[in-house]
Order: structure tokens, then sequence, then C-alpha cells
């Protein structure tokens, strides 16, 4: 079998006999030229959009919460899907720029400064979300253990607490974490621009940086001592995410998997999202040199494992729901396959456990076309999971006098296509105003940035295509 | 093609007995385990099942780590790559050494008791699962796919040494990618069959992770063990160097944090729940001096070895990496026995010299079946394709 194979090296990072200063122009010039005409054109679609979302936020916050869907038996609706979907998405930013660059994943480079921006604004729709869904909204500091007269305190035994801080302490992480990484390509950008309130907005931004020895020293420090932390903190997040369900005794909800099954999920879906934007990106700001198809594929391997381990966490809580022999959970996991949301379950499933297997094939892991259909369909695989969850276990509960069917209002679905305006508002401004590639991390995996030209004998390297 | 130079001798000394001194071992535990299993059958069976479940975990996790090593193309690995891919390519052992738990399947496990079966709905419901059949055919399934997945990928690798056939990369890269999916689920239920199903009314989905988490700590700790024996005895001193080995002890450092996640989230939700079905599992580890045991699982596996590898400096202090590494394959051990060992001794830990006649028997099999291979090819895979930078590492 082996004599037909042929060996397959590692395809070069960058393409296009790129130099150190051509990366500089061509990230560089994105953010120093006009925008572009399609650029205005999403913006204000964009800015519709988000316009919608505060509309109806105003809308809930005059009427009350009556507004949504939300009927007896089912108490959580749209509202946590939504935010355990926008959580999860900002996972891939976390596990890119962190996780990938503690197992020093070269490849990483090209999209870690796009997948951390969306990380950030992922998670700011996010914390809309427990944010606004309380019926007084004048009081919303409560979910902060403030000290008070009343000697009214938060819950600190409940997993939506945690969440609080979780999601509170990932998010400024993310920030400062994408900040540092910034600051080099800052003093690029205050170095190149013309106009003079770019000079300026960009050098304060670069914290003074000259990119002399000492600053590269303590910077590359400092950029790893925070992949460090936001690596447990990514895992913790999903993790207390996941809590909020298993920790109680609902049917469906309590099993002991879902900490690392959210997570997985959290990564399969972010991973979706950065290539769905990347996809669009690198062909509107020609950008293909840099994200090749070397890094579609591996971010499409990411996507498979992810997607598998998405699966395997379903047939383990089928066969546990069987296994231990609890009438409530078996009924809960039956309804879920056959119940009234069996399409919405099966949608899931279908999204989420059988598409990811097109990549096995590396055919289908290097098409852009392959590679930009399967990533929305598993984004609307992965909403339809946290929607499966939550709701199926909550309509059909332990009681069937009160059993019922939730269906979403239009408010419901208004206020979620508005997180979209909001995401894409930032995300757009990013592309414009911010370096979308880490440019001096690009330069470090360039060959020109590891001149190792000679062997321990002086024979000079040839390059291993010659062999 | 040029060629990193591996200054160091690549064949393990042929005068060095490492194997016969281990093989005179088994046999020594063999006849302890012998007479223990005459004197005590019961705890014969426990003893056996748990140090069973010890090696085993090791072979697995080396099979895991080679087929990561392949997918990832992992640099680092190379050069150490042979160790583990030694240990994996005879799992076809552990489907002998299986035979004597299939004998006692009625001693070790309750769901095989008809009388219970037939007063006990909550197990008697389990047996389309449950009975041993099934559990025999599930184990020759899994025994087969792990031992074909170990002797194939160390086959190619050895091939590469000999031919230079870079394709071969390839093909272990096609035999990984189904591995890793296959594997998975594998362990998953051999976990539940071989230590869940001791409780059979207990139950956690998370089971089969936490196995694979137990797994993957105690394999970093067991290569990083093997490599300093190697050290000790002068050899690959210039090819596994303190960079390879530091990066093993990052690792190690990784996966105990990963360890205490996962065991942490399952321990956890359970007793927050608090569901009785659930509970009794732990309740039963937290009777008697077992609830020692558990707090020492909790300090001696994660804080400790999490506070002393915390450092940068220690990763590179190969005593120190040393002695966490042989302290967490001990722990390791605690650990499967505090999993088995309270089915037969529900009150409090009563640890047996066939404990140890056991470990010695199993153990003794296990590393001489690991030299005799080791001694036999290269101790490097010194045409890999990626051997350059897996020298050159800095």
């Amino acid at each position: 079998m082996s004599q037909n194979l042929t060996y397959i090296p590692e395809p070069e990072l960058v393409k296009g006999n790129h130099t150190f200063g051509s990366i500089t122009r061509l990230v560089g010039d994105i953010v120093e030229t006009p925008a572009p005409k399609w650029w205005y054109i999403a913006f204000a679609i964009s800015n519709a959009l988000l316009g919608l979302l505060l509309a109806m936020i105003a809308y809930l916050f005059y009427e009350g919460t009556g507004i949504w869907g939300l009927n007896n038996p089912v108490g959580w609706g749209w509202a946590i899907v939504n935010f355990v979907w926008w959580v999860g998405i900002g996972h891939a930013g976390t596990l890119i720029s962190a996780i990938l660059f503690l197992f020093r994943q070269g490849w990483r480079t090209a999209i870690n400064r796009f997948a951390e921006a969306m990380t950030i604004f992922a998670v700011m729709c996010a914390l809309i979300f427990p944010g606004i869904h309380v019926g007084r909204i004048w009081v919303i500091y409560w979910v902060f253990p403030l000290p008070n007269q009343m000697q009214m305190w938060p819950n600190f035994n409940s997993p939506l607490l945690w969440d609080v801080f979780a999601v509170g302490t990932y998010f400024t992480v993310s920030l400062l974490f994408w900040y540092v990484g910034l600051v080099p390509d800052f003093a690029t950008l205050r170095d190149r621009v013309k106009s003079k309130w770019g000079k300026i907005a960009y050098g304060v931004a670069a914290l003074g940086w000259t990119g002399g020895n000492r600053q590269w020293q303590n910077y590359e420090k400092s950029y790893m001592i925070l992949a460090g932390i936001a690596t447990p903190l990514v895992l913790s997040v999903h993790t207390i995410v996941s809590f909020d369900f298993a920790v109680s005794i609902v049917p469906g909800w309590h099993t002991t998997i879902f900490p690392p099954y959210f997570v997985a999920g959290a990564v399969f879906s972010g991973f979706a999202m950065v290539m769905t934007l990347m996809l669009i990106t690198r062909k509107l700001y020609g950008l293909q040199d840099i994200m090749t198809i070397n890094h579609i594929e591996k971010m499409n391997i990411i996507i498979l494992v992810t997607g598998n381990i998405v699966g395997f966490a379903y047939i383990m809580e089928f066969f546990i729901a069987w296994y231990g022999g609890v009438e409530y959970e078996k009924a809960a996991f039956i309804n879920r396959a056959m119940g009234p949301y069996a399409w919405a379950y099966w949608i899931m499933f279908l999204c989420n456990v059988i598409s990811p297997q097109f990549f096995w094939s590396k055919r289908m892991r290097t098409s852009i076309v392959a590679s930009f259909i399967l990533s929305i369909v598993v984004n609307i695989g992965m909403w339809f999971e946290r929607f499966v969850i939550t709701v199926t276990s909550l309509a059909q509960d332990f009681l069937p006098s009160s059993w019922g069917y939730y269906s979403p209002t239009y408010v419901d679905v208004l206020t979620y296509v508005g997180t979209f305006g909001l995401f894409f508002t930032f995300f757009l401004l990013f592309l414009r105003f911010l370096p979308m590639i880490a440019i001096a991390e690009v330069k470090m995996v360039l060959p020109q940035a590891n001149p190792h030209n000679y062997d321990e004998d002086g024979n000079e390297f040839k390059k291993i295509a010659e062999k | 093609m040029h060629h990193a130079k591996i200054t160091d001798n690549l064949t393990y000394p042929e005068h060095e007995n490492t194997h016969k001194l281990f093989f005179g071992i088994a046999i020594l535990g063999a006849i302890a385990s012998i007479l223990g299993y005459f004197i005590n059958p019961e705890q014969f069976y426990f003893s056996y099942l748990t140090s069973f479940t010890f090696y085993a975990s090791i072979a697995l996790g080396c099979l895991f780590f080679v087929m990561v090593h392949h997918i990832t193309r992992s640099e680092y690995g190379v050069v150490l790559r042979r160790i583990p891919e030694t240990y994996a390519s005879f799992i076809y052992i552990f489907a002998i050494l299986f035979i004597p738990i299939l004998i006692g399947v009625e001693t070790l496990y309750l769901w095989t008791d008809e009388e219970l079966l037939a007063t006990d709905k909550l197990i008697a419901g389990k047996s389309p699962y449950l009975n041993i059949p099934f559990f025999i055919a599930r184990n020759v399934l899994y025994f087969t796919v792990w031992s074909y997945m170990g002797y194939k990928l160390y086959k190619n690798s050895v091939a590469m040494d000999k031919s230079g056939d870079w394709g071969l990369d390839t093909a272990q890269r096609k035999i990984a990618g189904p591995g890793l999916f296959i594997f998975g689920f594998t362990l998953a239920f051999a976990s539940f069959d071989w230590m869940m199903s001791l409780d059979p009314p207990w139950f956690s989905t998370m089971f089969g992770v936490y196995y694979f988490a137990m797994t993957f700590q105690v394999f970093f700790a067991v290569v990083i063990l093997t490599v300093l024996f190697l050290h000790k005895k002068g050899l690959l001193t210039n090819t596994i160097r303190i960079p390879h080995i530091s990066d093993l002890s990052r690792m190690l450092f990784g996966f105990t944090v990963f360890y205490a996640y996962i065991a942490f989230s399952q321990f956890f939700l359970i007793y927050y729940a608090n569901i009785p079905e659930e509970t009794l599992w732990f309740y039963h580890r937290l009777e008697g001096n077992w609830e020692n045991f558990t707090y020492l699982l909790l300090i001696g596996r994660f804080v400790v070895p999490f506070l002393i590898l915390l450092p940068a400096a220690s990763k590179n202090n190969m005593k120190l990496v040393g002695i966490v590494s042989a302290w967490i394959v001990i722990v390791h051990f605690i650990e499967l026995h505090w999993i088995v060992m309270p089915t037969l001794h529900h009150y409090g830990m009563e640890f047996s010299w066939i404990d140890i006649a056991t470990l010695l028997g199993i153990g003794g099999l296990f590393m001489g079946m690991f030299f005799r291979q080791f001694r036999k090819e290269n101790m490097v895979s010194n045409n890999d394709p990626r051997l350059e930078a897996s020298l050159n590492k800095h």
C-alpha cells in the first residue's frame, strides 16, 4: 500500500514569494486606502440591523419579556440559545490565538487577529441576552455581588452567577490579548499613515513601540503569559455555560459529559464562523497568499475533529440514557428524536454529525465552495443544538399535564437577526481601521525569518523539494 | 538530500539484558499471582483487573500519541516517537492477558449474577448490553482494532528506517485519521466495560473521557521516565535533548490540568445534582479510608504536580521532572485502584500483597516485551521527513 503513496510535504505558510515589505504593504494598504464601495453598502446594512436590534431591545424594556415566546414549561427560549451560540462562536478566536500558540502552530498567524476580533464581537453579542432578559432592567446590576443595605446577594451556588464572572473575565482577557498582539502592528501603521489624525490615533495605541530588542523580549513574554491565562479561561467559559444546564436535574440537561462536549461544540461552530468570514474576506481583499488553501484545509480538519467529538457526545448521551435505566432520561431522549421537536433534532444531527464527514475527503477539505457551504451548515446545526437542548427538555418535563410547545415571536427572531447587525458593524469597522492580519507574526513564519543556511559540516542546505 | 546528523548510537546495546530482567520479574510476579489466586481468588481477580487497566492505559496512551503525532505532523515528537510506537506495537498481549478476567467475570461483575438479575429490574434492564457473550465480543473487537493499529503504525515506521520511503508518512496519516475516530469510541466503551460496569447501576457519560484523560496524562510521565532511563544508560543523549524533554514536561503539565478538569467536572456535576443512582459511586469512595485517597488524588494528581511544573525552570530540571513523572505513574495506579477496589472492599482500602504480585506480573511482561522489541530496531526513526526539524529543536 505504501509504495503507491507519495510524501506530501508541509506547504509553505505564505505563498507568492513575499518579502517583509510586501507583507506590510499587503495588509497596511487596506487600512490606508479608501474603503471600497461594497464596504459602505455592507456597513449600511449592518447599521440598519443594529438599529433593528436597538429597537427590539427598546420594545422589550418598555413592554417586558412577555413579548418573547416564553411560556410556562419553557422559561428559557431563544435568549439563552442565542447567548450560548454567540459565546460558542467566540471560542475559535481564543483557541486559535492562545491554544494553537501554545502548541506552536505557525499557521495560526494568518487568521489569529481576525479570529480574535470575531471573538470579542461575538462575546459582545452574547452578553446582550443575559443583560436584557431580566424583567426589571433597571436593577440589572444585581447580577453583581454588590454590598447593599438590604443584604441582598446573588446566589453564589448558581452557575448563572459564575457565568457573569466567567464571561466577563474571558472578555477582558481576550481584549487584552488582542490588544497586546496589535501593538507592534499599530506602530507599523503609525509609521506609514499619511493623515495627521491617523498618526496620532495609531501612535497613542502603539504605546511608544519602537521594535527594540528589549521591547520584543517583554512582548513575547507577556504574550506567552496571556496565552497561558486565556487557555484555561476558554475552557472554563463554556464549561460554566454547560453547568447552567448540567447542574440541574432536568432530563437531557444533567449529564456529566456536558463540559468537554460544550467546549468542543463551541470550537466547532467558532471555526465554522471564522471559515465563513475568512473565505469572503480573503477574496474581497485579495489575501489568498496569506490565507492559503493550506489554512483552509487545516481549519476543516479541526472542524472535522470537533464535529466528531460532538457526535461522540451525542452517542454517549443516547447510550447512557438507555444504559442508565432512568425512566425520565430515556423519555427525554426518545422525545428529542421522535417527539414534537424531532425536526429540530434531525436538523441538528444532519448539520453537526453528518455534514462534517465530507471533510474526510481531501478534495472537499480544499474546495472553497464546499468549505463555505459546510461552514454555514455547521453554524445552523450548532444553533439548533442549543435549541434542542434548551427547549425539548423543558417543553416535555416530568409532569405531562404541563407539557407545552414553544414557538418564538417575531421579537425573538428580529432580536437575533439584529445581533448580526451589531456583530458586522464592529467587524466591518475592524476590517477598515485595524490590520486584519498580524503583520509582525506573519513575518515571523516567513522563511527569511529563520535563516539556517548551512548544516553542521558547512554544506549549503537545499530545499526539501529538490530532494 | 542532506542528513541531519544523529551522533548517538542508534541501537539498544546488545549486551544489555533489560528485557530478560523484566521477564524474570514477570515470572516471579506470575508465580506470586497464581499463589494469590489459590489463597484468595476474589482479591486476585480485582487486583488483576486493576493492574490490567493500569498497563493497558499506558499502551493505549502511546497508541493515541503516535496517531496524533502523525495527524499534526509534530516535529518535537519525531526523535522520541519510537518509544511510544514500541509500547503500542504489542497490544495483542493484552488480548491474552484479558483471559483471566474472562475466567473471573462472574466474580468481578455483578451483572453476571442470574439470581440478582431476577430480582433487580434496573440491572436486568441492562442485560442486552451487559451479558457475557456480548462482553467477550466487544473486547475481542477492541483488542483486534488496537493491536492492528499499533502494530501497523510500528511496522510502517520501522520500514521507513530501512527504505527511507517517505510515502510511508502518508500511509501513517491514512491510518491515524480514521484510527483516532475508532480509538475514541473503543476506548470509551472499553472503560465502560472494564470499570464502569463493576458498579452496574452507576453511569456517567463522561467516564470514557475520564479514562482517556488519566491515560494521556500518565502517557507523558511514562515516556519521560523511559527517556530518562535511556539517558542514564548513556543512550540518545544527543538526540533526545533537554528541549524535547521539557516539551514533554509541558505536555505533562497541560494534561495534568486537563485531567483535573475532566475528573473534577464529573465529580462536581454528580455532587451538585445529587441524584441517588449517581452519587452512590462517589459516596462509596468517601467511606472509610477511601476518603483519604479521594483527597490524595485531588492533591497528589493535580495540585502538587501543577505547582511543581508551573515554573518554566522546573521543566528543564530533569531530576524534578523525573520525580514528578514517577509520582504521577504511582498516583495513576492508586486512582485505578480507587476506581476498581471499592467494589470488593466497600468500607476502606485494604491493600493486599496480591496487588503487588499482579502489578509485577503484568508489568514485567509489559516492560520485558517493550525492551525485547526496542532492542531489535533503531531507537530513533532515522529516516523520518521531519527528523531534521526535530533534531534542531531548541
